[in-house]
C-alpha cells in the first residue's frame, strides 16, 4: 500500500504547491485586472458626462494600465506555451 | 506487410481520436461565450477551430507521456495503442452522446493503460507516473479552477457592481473574445500534440522513423487537421451543458470561468503539471456560479459530470482491454485490428443512425 507520505514524494508536493499558488494568483488576477480595466471605463463614461474631465482622465489612465497588464499576461501566457 | 497494415490502422485510429477531441473539447473553449452571447455559435465554433489549427503548429515537442510515465514504454505495441485509441474513442464518443464534458487526455491514457495490462498485465503499469501524473492532477485540477474562478467573480462583482449593467456586459463579453481565444490557443497545443506523439511513436515501433526521432510534417498538419474539423464540427450537446445547463451565467460568470481557467492551465503547464482543461473549465463554471449563490448551480448536472470523469479512465482501460482481447483472438497479424476497426466504424454508425432517428442533433439555440 502506498502510504501518505509515499503519495507526497511520487507527487512532489513543492511542485504541485506552487503550482496550485501561482494558478490560483494568476487566475484571480487575470479577472481583477479586467474588472479593474472596465471598472475604469465605466467611470470614464459616467465622469466625462458629469463634466468632470480630470476624474474622468485619471479614470481612463487606470482603465489603460490595467489593459496594458493584460496584454503582458496574454504574452507570458503565449511564451508559455512556445516555450513548454 | 501486416505491421505495415497495422500502422495505417493505427494512424487512422490516432486521426479519429484527434477528430473526437476536438468536437468533444470544442466546449470548453466555446460554450460560455456562446451562453453569454459574447460571440454567434459558428463564428466562435469557427475561430475556435482556426485557433485550434495553429496551436497544435506552436510546439512539435513530442508529448509522449503515455508511453514514458504510465506504462512501461518497452511494452507498447502498435497493436496496444490501437486497442487504446479504441478504448479512448468509444469513451469520447459515449460521454458525447450523453452530453458529459469529460477529460480526454484521460480517456487516451486510460485506453492504453487498460490495452497495455490486457497484453501484458499490471506489471507494465508505472504506478508512480499513474498516480502523480494524472491522478492527483485530476482531484486538484477542479478544486483549484472551482475556487479560483469563485473568488475572482467575487472579487469582479465588487469592482463593477456599481457602475452601468450595459458597459460591463460589453466589456465582459469582449474579454470573452480573448479569453476564448487563449483557451483554443492553448487546447491546440496540448491535445493535437498527443496525437503527434501517438502517431509518432506507431512509426517509430513500425521501424518507420529511427528512435527519437520528431514527428515528421506531414504528421503535424495531419493531427493539426483533424482536430480543427473536429472542432468545427462542433459538439453542441457537451456545449449545451457547460454553457447552460450547469449555471446560467452572465458576460462576467462567462469571462471568469475562461480567464481564470486559462491561467490555471498555462500557469501549470509552466510548472510542468498538465491539467485536463475539461476538468479546469467545467470546475470554473461551477465555481463561477455558486460564489454567486449556491442554489445557482445544478449539482445534479455537475453530479453527473464528475461521476463522467471518476468513470472516464476505468471505462476507457476496460474498452482498451477488450479491443485488445478482441485483437489477439485474432492472432499477432492484421486481422484483429482489421476486425475491431470494422466493427468499430459499424457501431459508430448505428450510433448515428439511431440517434438521427431520435430527432435532431441537440443545438443550444434549440433549447
Amino acid at each position: 500500500m502506498i502510504g501518505v507520505l509515499g503519495i507526497a514524494e511520487i507527487v512532489e508536493v513543492k511542485e504541485l504547491a506552487q503550482t496550485v499558488v501561482f494558478a490560483f494568483v494568476a487566475g484571480v488576477g487575470v479577472t481583477l485586472i479586467f474588472s479593474l480595466a472596465i471598472w475604469g471605463a465605466a467611470r470614464f463614461v459616467d465622469l466625462s458626462q458629469e463634466d468632470r474631465p480630470v476624474a474622468a482622465g485619471a479614470a481612463a489612465g487606470a482603465a489603460g494600465l490595467a489593459l496594458l497588464a493584460l496584454a503582458a499576461v496574454v504574452v507570458i501566457g503565449v511564451i508559455v506555451m512556445t516555450s513548454k | 506487410m501486416a505491421s505495415d497494415v497495422i500502422l495505417v490502422l493505427v494512424i487512422g485510429a490516432a486521426l479519429a481520436f484527434d477528430f473526437t477531441n476536438g468536437f468533444h473539447d470544442t466546449a470548453n473553449v466555446v460554450a460560455t461565450s456562446i451562453s453569454t452571447g459574447a460571440a454567434r455559435p459558428q463564428v466562435a465554433i469557427a475561430a475556435a477551430s482556426l485557433l485550434n489549427f495553429a496551436g497544435a503548429f506552436i510546439s512539435i515537442s513530442v508529448a509522449a507521456t503515455v508511453a514514458n510515465d504510465v506504462v512501461d514504454a518497452a511494452a507498447i505495441t502498435p497493436t496496444i495503442v490501437f486497442a487504446g485509441l479504441i478504448g479512448a474513442i468509444a469513451w469520447n464518443l459515449v460521454t458525447w452522446y450523453f452530453g458529459l464534458p469529460s477529460s480526454s487526455s484521460h480517456a487516451l491514457i486510460g485506453g492504453v493503460v487498460g490495452s497495455a495490462v490486457a497484453a501484458d498485465g499490471f506489471q507494465v503499469v508505472i504506478a508512480e507516473g499513474l498516480l502523480g501524473k494524472v491522478l492527483v492532477p485530476a482531484l486538484v485540477a477542479p478544486l483549484l479552477a472551482f475556487v479560483a474562478a469563485g473568488v475572482s467573480i467575487g472579487l469582479a462583482y465588487r469592482v463593477i457592481g456599481r457602475q452601468r449593467p450595459g458597459i460591463v456586459s460589453r466589456g465582459f463579453k469582449y474579454g470573452q473574445v480573448l479569453s476564448g481565444g487563449m483557451l483554443a490557443l492553448a487546447h491546440g497545443t496540448n491535445d493535437a500534440q498527443k496525437t503527434m506523439g501517438v502517431i509518432t511513436l506507431a512509426l517509430i515501433a513500425n521501424g518507420s522513423l529511427g528512435a527519437g526521432s520528431e514527428p515528421p510534417l506531414w504528421v503535424i498538419v495531419a493531427s493539426a487537421v483533424a482536430i480543427a474539423a473536429g472542432t468545427y464540427s462542433g459538439g453542441w450537446r457537451i456545449i449545451k451543458t457547460t454553457g447552460t445547463r450547469i449555471i446560467k451565467m452572465d458576460a462576467a460568470q462567462g469571462f471568469t470561468s475562461q480567464g481564470a481557467g486559462a491561467a490555471v492551465i498555462l500557469t501549470s503547464t509552466h510548472f510542468g503539471f498538465p491539467l485536463s482543461t475539461t476538468h479546469v473549465i467545467n470546475g470554473g463554471v461551477m465555481g463561477a456560479g455558486a460564489a454567486k449563490r449556491l442554489s445557482a448551480v445544478r449539482w445534479g448536472v455537475a453530479g453527473n459530470i464528475v461521476v463522467a470523469w471518476v468513470l472516464t479512465l476505468p471505462a476507457a482501460a476496460l474498452i482498451g482491454a477488450v479491443a485488445y482481447g478482441v485483437t489477439s483472438v485474432f492472432g499477432s497479424g492484421a486481422v484483429g485490428p482489421v476486425v475491431v476497426t470494422a466493427a468499430s466504424l459499424a457501431a459508430i454508425g448505428a450510433a448515428f443512425v439511431r440517434r438521427a432517428q431520435r430527432g435532431a442533433p441537440v443545438t443550444v439555440q434549440s433549447g
